[in-house]
């Protein structure tokens, strides 16, 4: 399934309550969760905290792409979170981060987990989008966007 | 006339959509005689963006790699059964790199008449970033193109297929 395709409203949350960073993953997985595209809660917090372990995913202009390979999803599964405040992701230009793109995919679909986060990097590349991202009123404006509607 | 399709390749991703495309082309196979290869591209061009981009940690690159590489070997076995239960030979085929350029190559240097796909989104974004590579191949191909859809329909196809 392309990324564009997954981009609905009942995965897009604005804005997003988070204060920090641990709290920011949990309420990713949560619109995953609320939305019923996934049963096992813990079992992907700890996929995607593991991750953010390593190291942050947290980029450069208010971009980041948490993400991780789990067996609890059994296709793709995307959940944008939208922080027009900011919250502190220990991302590498150390300003706040403001964009967040969650994608979780099931072992033995690398390509199209591949594929997808190389989509979302190329979204990170354009100023203009992200700001009118970050400025959306809300789920159906952020759609909208994305869809280029 | 003679047949105007003597080589088809369809190009499989891992995805549905893809196996679905095969399944079609195994049938295509049979009925026209024509020889079937299997494409998989390891997308490495991505893998390499992500790295670059600070997405991916440089063991996440070879891990991913990895896997790309199991999955390459997995469905093209797949599609491989797929077509000996039909009696269809296939050749296999994968590569590495970025996967339009990859397609366009491997049908050229094939010299192939007929590239299948699976069924692309139906969400056309106007946004440039959302492109699909097998529709970017479909574009650049210097072959005709054909694309899958109706995964039931293409199901009974295959399986009343003797």
């Amino acid at each position: 399934m392309a990324l564009i395709d997954m981009v609905v409203e009942k995965i897009v949350k604005i804005p997003l309550e988070s204060k920090d960073k641990p709290d920011v993953l949990r309420e990713l997985v949560r619109i995953l969760k609320d939305a019923d595209e996934i049963d096992d809660f813990d079992t992907v917090l700890k996929a995607v905290q593991e991750r953010e372990d390593k190291q942050s995913t947290g980029l450069e202009k208010s971009f980041a792409v948490p993400h991780a390979k789990t067996a609890a999803v059994s296709s793709l599964k995307l959940a944008i979170g939208i922080a027009p405040q900011g919250i502190d992701f220990d991302s590498l230009d150390k300003e706040p981060s403001k964009l967040f793109f969650l994608l979780l995919a099931p072992p033995g679909q690398s390509g199209p987990h591949v594929e997808a986060l190389a989509e979302i990097a190329k979204l990170a590349h354009s100023n203009a989008f992200c700001k009118a991202l970050i400025r959306s009123d809300n789920a159906r404006e952020v759609v909208e966007l994305m869809k280029g509607e | 006339m003679n047949n105007p399709i003597r080589k088809i390749m369809v190009y499989i991703d891992g995805t549905e959509q893809s196996v679905t495309a095969a399944q079609y082309a195994v049938c295509l196979a049979s009925f026209s005689g024509a020889e079937l290869i299997a494409l998989y591209v390891i997308n490495t061009r991505a893998v390499e963006d992500l790295l670059k981009a600070r997405i991916f940690l440089r063991d996440e690159q070879v891990e991913y790699e990895h896997d790309m590489e199991a999955d390459a070997e997995r469905y093209l076995n797949y599609v491989n059964e797929l077509a000996m239960k039909k009696g269809v030979s296939i050749v296999k085929k994968r590569s590495r790199g970025s996967v339009n350029k990859e397609i366009v190559n491997a049908v050229n240097e094939d010299q192939v008449d007929l590239l299948v796909i699976g069924e692309l989104s139906r969400i056309r974004s106007r946004r440039d970033e959302f492109y699909d590579e097998a529709e970017r191949a479909m574009r650049i191909v210097t072959c005709s193109v054909l694309i899958v859809k109706d995964e039931d329909r293409v199901w009974e196809m295959y399986e009343s297929l003797a």
